[in-house]
């Protein structure tokens, strides 16, 4: 390529050699005079125009030249030039491709965010649901200790003492007296009690206070609010307990254990089985006591089927 | 894993069975119940425990004794003892802790809070 570089010629350097040339061929012609005819200043004359004439084509070929070498030094810059150009297309596509790819893991990225909020979402949900589980179980299973300790036991002291571990221990009452109709007396008397002065612990007329009442109604009183209050003419709760449907003694709770803030679900659940148990329970071991034993206690039961 | 054993002292019928109930929830966790104090240390003797959970309030022999008890026994002056106490008592709780007890847990009890100290106490996961 750089032996082939295109040599530029100026036009008025063209004609003046054309010029020259054409009068010194022509020069013979003119006469048919020979050198030592032609006078001394012609000859310098000539002699400085070759003279002139080798000079200005020494310049013009260095001028050749040097356009030359400019020439491929400004071709070099163009393929420079073009080469970088041609790179940047390059890393533009390159740049392009990056582009698309970070939008692609954007998204990918957006994607798994909303997953990972779905998954924390069902996790707290999990776990929520979990200890709902876990406390439906322990609800679950001290109804079912309460209940299988009422029941297992024909010893009237027995079924008290379950009946005490019952309302101390799992509703959470720190004072408590428990009562029994005396059907004979036709009043309600005390057959234990805990935290509670035993001078305040005294037989009741049926219909008398808020443990009268219940013993008469068989429905349930509950105080929601306050319920640390001590109050005996408004005690935290009374729950009656029922045989049959009929009221045959009652609980009263005086003063709830400093933690218990409040009544929770399976306190209610704990009354209903109070209720409706604990009674029975009393019925059955008193009876079974009075009559001697599994089989005096059995006695009848066959006429009765 | 190697099978871990806990003492239960309780003379409440109904509590022993629903901390039985709490503790039947920790895998391999074999548990001893015991009526009372005497009957708690007559278990300890007869084997060794990696766990002991007892009542404070109890006939015969009170948590308090049994805990002091069982720390002058060498062979289980370091197992973890648990006392089951009320928040209002908060007297016999510092007396148990200062005889040697390890942790405790008020009335009325909870499975889940039963089975945490349980397992903190024991190293389960």
């Amino acid at each position: 390529m750089a032996s082939r570089a295109p040599i530029r010629v100026d036009r008025g350097s063209r004609a003046l050699i054309t010029s020259r040339v054409v009068s010194d061929e022509d020069e013979p012609r003119d006469g048919g005079r020979r050198a030592s005819d032609v006078p001394m200043d012609l000859l310098k004359e000539r002699e400085a125009f070759v003279r002139s004439f080798l000079k200005k084509g020494v310049e013009y070929t260095e001028l050749l030249l040097r356009e030359n070498r400019e020439l491929r030094e400004e071709l070099d810059e163009v393929r420079n030039e073009n080469a970088r150009l041609r790179s940047q297309v390059a890393s533009d596509d390159a740049i392009r491709d990056l582009l698309r790819t970070v939008e692609r893991l954007e998204a990918e990225r957006r994607a798994l965010l909303d997953r990972s909020k779905q998954l924390e979402r069902f996790e707290a949900e999990h776990e929520h649901r979990q200890a709902q589980i876990e406390q439906e179980m322990n609800d679950l299973a001290n109804l079912y200790v309460a209940s299988f300790q009422l029941h297992a036991s024909l010893s009237v002291r027995r079924v008290v003492r379950h009946l005490q571990d019952m309302v101390g221990q799992l509703v959470g009452a720190d004072a408590f007296v428990i009562y029994v109709i005396d059907d004979a007396a036709g009043r309600i008397v005390p057959i234990a009690h805990e935290h509670v002065e035993p001078s305040e612990v005294r037989a009741l007329e049926l219909g008398e206070g808020p443990v009268g009442e219940a013993c008469m109604t068989g429905l349930r009183r509950l105080r929601e609010l306050d319920v640390h209050r001590i109050d005996r003419s408004d005690p935290v709760a009374v729950i009656p307990l029922l045989a049959d449907g009929k009221p045959v003694g009652a609980v009263e709770i005086v003063r709830l254990l400093e933690q218990k803030n409040g009544w929770a679900s399976v306190d209610h659940e704990l009354f209903e089985l109070l209720a409706a148990h604990a009674g029975a329970a009393l019925i059955a071991a008193n009876l079974y006591e009075q009559a001697g034993g599994p089989l005096g206690a059995l006695r009848h039961l066959t006429s009765k089927l | 894993m190697a099978e871990l054993s806990c003492l239960v002292v309780e003379d409440s019928p109904m509590m022993r069975q629903l901390l039985v109930f709490a503790l039947a929830r920790i895998k391999r966790l074999h548990v001893t119940e015991a009526e009372d104090g005497v009957d708690g240390l007559r278990k300890l003797a007869q084997g060794k425990y990696d766990l002991i959970i007892t009542d404070i309030n109890m006939p015969i022999m009170d948590g308090l004794k049994l805990v002091k008890r069982i720390r002058s026994d060498e062979a289980h002056k370091d197992v973890p003892i648990i006392i089951i106490t009320t928040e209002g008592s908060q007297e016999d709780r510092q007396r148990a802790m200062a005889l040697g007890a390890t942790a405790y847990i008020t009335k009325p009890i909870q499975a889940p809070q039963v089975i945490a100290k349980v397992k903190e106490l024991l190293s389960i996961e």
